[in-house]
């Protein structure tokens, strides 16, 4: 075969070829028109093969309307030995109605990835001079009209806008149970419908066809819309690599076998193949026995960029326990608590129901194993500063309904709508902000100022042995309440202090992620990987990982002394703007402009989870200390709670009025803080929203959730700010919660 | 809004595209933002275009070469992530690799020294002139300077020096954030000189020993910011260096 494109559509076809006889036609008349333009006569030789019975009509049909083909084309020999060999009587063949059906481009072919290009060089390649004959909308000619309007430039867009509106009006006259869930099919249809066009050249049908039907779709939708509106030329398309994805993926559904086998029947019947084979081509739907689901739960779960969550991708094992702690030896004055915590547990952890909370040295089914994946050991350092944390654990508030914590708000003042990115050190003794002029500021919280390493000359004055040598290896000359740190070369997206507050972690639009160390003020590495804006990072719990996520719609997990990324988390359809790491450090958590959240698993770099339900980019992440749940805020102002084990969301908090920020869970995870640009902090009762779903019989084959519409009770508190938009949340050691946020008036 | 006859027409179209783009609340510098943008964009690309166009041998600039010119531009500056096969298929090898072991007690844990930015950044020039009448001083531990350049009348010495021991370009790090001041005899001058003119931006080579250092207690301070090698003296006030002594 000459073409390319007809030799892999050659191919497909052998295989398909007793399976799909509709769109079977399709194929061989690829391979036909490939082979006859290369005017081979052996080519028609398939074409005899592949007619299962000589007198059936669709074959015959498609015969004629290859003989057609031809004959437009002025290939009048190949025409012969066509006619001679498929003994088709020599007649004026009426140009049949054009289909303008560019979907049947796919034949049924399930290219995932490619397909856009395959679609576009198919596309280029095709012939001129299809017939132009309006619409035979019922025409029992399905594969003739599919056929001419492969190689036809101008397909009839009156079809789309028929087709469209027949299911429209069938959809509407279904049970009201079925309706909500078939009406998930039309805004992917809309869209690709629409973008067929586009590719196709038909401008003015595009538009006319957007026009007409883009009012009908849901709300959520209209960011995308707009955005697609303004694409109106192929070459548009070709810079956006959303779009492109949104193409070559499938677009997931989650329809009620009922439902489906509705749909099914009266596309079939009614013989639209256009749109069965674009639901074939771009849609999958997930077909699960049950309840057809009502609009509010549909509503609850869609929104995403690619429809749904197939169920087996939220069915892998994940292990949201906790690690265990190591045994440290608490010092004699604190004999006490050590009785307590024969193994070394810390005595906070004792959320509700967390099975970890026995002092049983058994391991915690759900908590994954020490080892799988490396950690670096404690240093001593390190074990002074969990005696600290144990010390401060003691003093801890104990918060609730009724017993609010204080809320502590840092005011960056003169940032003139420059910051961009804050974090606290888990003691809460710095406090850095990243800023849209590249620069990176450390503040000292506690009245202690900071100070630099002496000199290496210096050091090697100072006594090494004597008990506060780290007090003396600090140059007191360089003393001061904030320190500045050059070196990126755009605005700081992200920034994430290290667990033991040597290294600070710097992320940009310039593509790199940089590390500082905090006792030279100086930057040490520079990670250049992704080559576009990174838009966030943190360092894993334990130090020596940490993440990234930016613009090229992949997050990478690096360690600190590798130059090169460990893991690529690549799957998102565009780009990852929130990344989160576990507590237990086993997992990965991006949220994304294409309003999905995905877990990721660090040890295979695996996507576990995939979270949908947002209508807006994410952009707060927050893990429940216990790690079994996930808050999530975006910029549709809603908190969405979800249950990592089983996959599925569990709550939703309404309140805020625009993005949300920042979300922090308190330290036992009894209230969740959330802070936003509408200049608020909202504090919540996580436990009470948790509460009435620790039983462990969900209907995760459904996935029907039943969200119960109670953001109000779980709402504890709203604390406005002047005009300052709240960036950051952290709650201290003992419970109190420290936000900033720049004043913008 | 102001009445239309005051702003240009090119404004009242980029309000309309941002109308119809969703955004409704902007700063009032973005239209002229957008309209830089715009106009700079437009002429790049017509620009380009008659260039293929003249390059064809054709008279006019016609829609062909536009295309080919926003072509070349987009994979230029414009460029779009990679496609999301090639993601998965780079993540896919990046993946399969376990994660490496971590090495216990290895200090920081940093990058080869290659891909980080702890070297200086900063190399030396080579010795001009030698200094010769230094012979009798040869107590003075031996510095290289950077070029020294400090003029006549004031009397601030320039020395944007570091010392590298052996003439190796890569100085260990921990002599980064040192500070010398240093006075470089002049050749031609006796001793006792607190300050140095020297005659000409000569640079002597001298190695630092830090052994030679310690009884004398000199206290060396110099400036260390020397971005470039052989960058002009940094005029640096004096410190005031009590324990200085005169070399």
């Amino acid at each position: 075969m000459a073409a390319v494109q007809g030799s892999i559509v050659d191919a497909k076809d052998e295989a398909d070829i007793k399976t799909e006889p509709a769109t079977d036609g399709f194929g061989n008349n690829h391979a036909n028109d490939a082979g006859v333009l290369s005017a081979s006569p052996s080519s028609t030789a398939p074409a005899g093969n592949n007619k299962p019975a000589a007198g059936a009509p669709e074959d015959q049909q498609t015969l004629l309307a290859v003989l057609q083909f031809l004959r437009k084309n002025k290939l009048s020999e190949s025409a012969e030995i066509l006619r001679r060999e498929a003994g088709l009587p020599e007649e004026a063949l009426d140009p049949k109605g054009a289909d303008s059906a560019g979907s049947g481009l796919g034949s049924g072919a399930d290219i995932d990835g490619g397909d856009a290009s395959a679609l576009l060089s198919r596309v280029t390649v095709s012939a001129p001079g299809g017939a132009k004959a309006p619409t035979k909308a019922g025409e029992d000619q399905p594969d003739v009209n599919v056929v001419l309007s492969a190689y036809s430039q101008q397909g009839d867009p009156a079809l789309y806008e028929v087709y469209y509106s027949g299911l429209k009006k069938f959809i509407e006259s279904v049970l009201d149970c079925h309706r909500a869930e078939l009406s998930q099919v039309f805004y992917p249809l809309f869209v690709h419908m629409y973008l067929e066009l586009v590719y196709n050249n038909h401008e003015g049908e595009a538009k006319a066809f957007f026009e007409k039907f883009s009012g009908d779709q849901e709300c959520y939708y209209e960011e995308d819309l707009r955005i697609l509106s303004s694409l109106t030329k192929k070459e548009h398309m070709r810079g956006n690599e959303t779009l492109l994805d949104f193409r070559t993926s499938k677009f997931v559904l989650r329809i009620s076998r009922d439902s489906y086998q509705l749909l099914k029947r009266h596309l079939q019947e009614r013989q639209n193949n256009q749109i069965w084979n674009i639901i074939q081509e771009h849609l999958y739907i997930d077909i699960f026995d049950g309840m057809p689901r009502s609009k509010s739960q549909i509503d609850a779960m869609s929104g995403s960029l690619a429809g749904e969550a197939k169920r087996e991708a939220n069915k892998a094992k994940v292990y949201y326990g906790l690690l265990k702690e190591p045994e440290i030896e608490l010092p004699l004055d604190d004999e006490d608590e050590e009785a307590e915590n024969e193994e070394g547990k810390p005595k906070k952890k004792k959320p509700k129901k967390d099975s970890t909370g026995s002092k049983s040295k058994k391991q915690d089914p759900n908590a994954p194993s020490q080892t799988r994946i490396p950690l670096p050991e404690l240093k001593d350092s390190d074990k002074l500063d969990k005696i600290m944390y144990m010390k401060e654990s003691t003093k801890r508030i104990r918060l609730g309904p009724d017993n609010l914590p204080s809320i502590c708000f840092y005011t960056f003042l003169n940032a003139y709508q420059g910051l961009t990115a804050v974090d606290v050190t888990d003691d809460s003794s710095l406090i850095a902000g990243g800023f849209a002029d590249s620069t990176v500021r450390v503040w000292s919280v506690t009245p202690k100022k900071l100070r630099k390493v002496k000199t290496a000359s210096d050091l090697n004055l100072i006594d090494k042995e004597s008990d506060d040598v780290l007090e003396r290896i600090m140059d007191d000359k360089t003393a001061s309440e904030s320190k500045c740190l050059y070196g990126h070369s755009g605005p700081v997206y992200g920034i994430s202090f290290s667990a033991d507050r040597n290294y600070l972690l710097s992320c940009s639009e310039d593509g790199t992620v940089r590390l500082w160390s905090l006792l030279t003020f100086t930057c040490l590495v520079g990670y250049k990987g992704h080559n576009y804006p990174v838009w966030d990072t943190q360092f894993s719990p334990y130090g020596y990982y940490f993440i990234s996520g930016g613009h090229d719609r992949v997050a990478r997990l690096w360690a600190t002394d590798h130059h090169q990324p460990l893991r690529i988390f690549a799957g998102h359809l565009a780009d990852v703007t929130c990344t989160r790491f576990h507590p237990n450090a086993n997992y990965v958590a991006t949220g994304s402009s294409d309003r999905t959240i995905r877990l990721w698993d660090v040890l295979t770099g695996n996507c576990v989870r995939i979270f949908t339900g947002h209508k807006g980019p994410i952009h707060a992440l927050a893990f429940s200390p216990n790690g079994k749940f996930l808050a999530s805020g975006a910029t549709d102002g809603r908190v969405l709670l979800w249950d990592i084990g089983h996959g599925l969301m569990i709550g939703e908090l309404k309140g805020h009025t625009e993005c949300i920020y920042s979300l922090r869970f308190s330290r036992d995870g009894e209230i969740l803080g959330s802070g936003s640009m509408d200049n608020t902090v909202r504090l919540w009762d996580a436990t009470k929203a948790f509460d009435d779903l620790e039983t462990d019989d969900f209907t995760a084959a459904t996935g029907h959730i039943h969200l119960q519409d109670n953001s109000q009770e779980l709402l504890l508190g709203t604390y406005l700010t002047k005009s300052t938009p709240v960036v950051h949340l952290h709650f201290t050691r003992r419970n109190l919660l420290l936000a900033a946020g720049a004043y913008n008036p | 809004m102001s009445a239309p006859k005051t702003i240009p027409k090119d404004a009242q179209v980029m309000i309309q595209i941002l109308k119809d783009m969703g955004v409704t609340e902007y700063e009032p510098r973005v239209i002229n933002q957008m309209l830089e943008f715009t106009y700079r964009y437009v002429t790049t690309i017509i620009e380009d275009a008659k260039i293929y166009a003249s390059h064809a041998k054709k008279s006019a600039v016609d829609a062909d070469d536009i295309k080919l010119a926003i072509q070349c531009r987009m994979d230029q500056s414009f460029t779009s992530p990679p496609p999301r096969d090639f993601l998965l298929e780079a993540a896919r090898q990046k993946n399969q690799t376990p994660l490496p072991l971590i090495k216990p007690y290895t200090g920081p844990r940093l990058p080869p020294d290659r891909y980080c930015l702890t070297a200086p950044n900063y190399r030396l020039k080579s010795i001009q002139k030698k200094v010769s009448s230094s012979a009798g001083r040869i107590s003075v531990p031996r510095l290289s300077v950077g070029a020294v350049s400090s003029r006549p009348t004031t009397p601030t010495l320039g020395t944007p020096s570091v010392q590298s021991v052996s003439s190796k370009v890569g100085t260990p790090v921990s002599l980064t954030g040192q500070r010398f001041t240093v006075q470089i005899p002049p050749p031609s001058q006796t001793a006792t000189t607190k300050t140095t003119t020297a005659a000409s931006p000569a640079v002597s080579n001298v190695l630092i020993n830090p052994s030679l250092i310690g009884s004398k207690n000199i206290l060396i301070t110099t400036n260390m910011v020397a971005q470039n090698a052989g960058g002009d003296g940094l005029k640096r006030k004096l410190e005031d260096d009590d324990d200085y002594d005169a070399l």
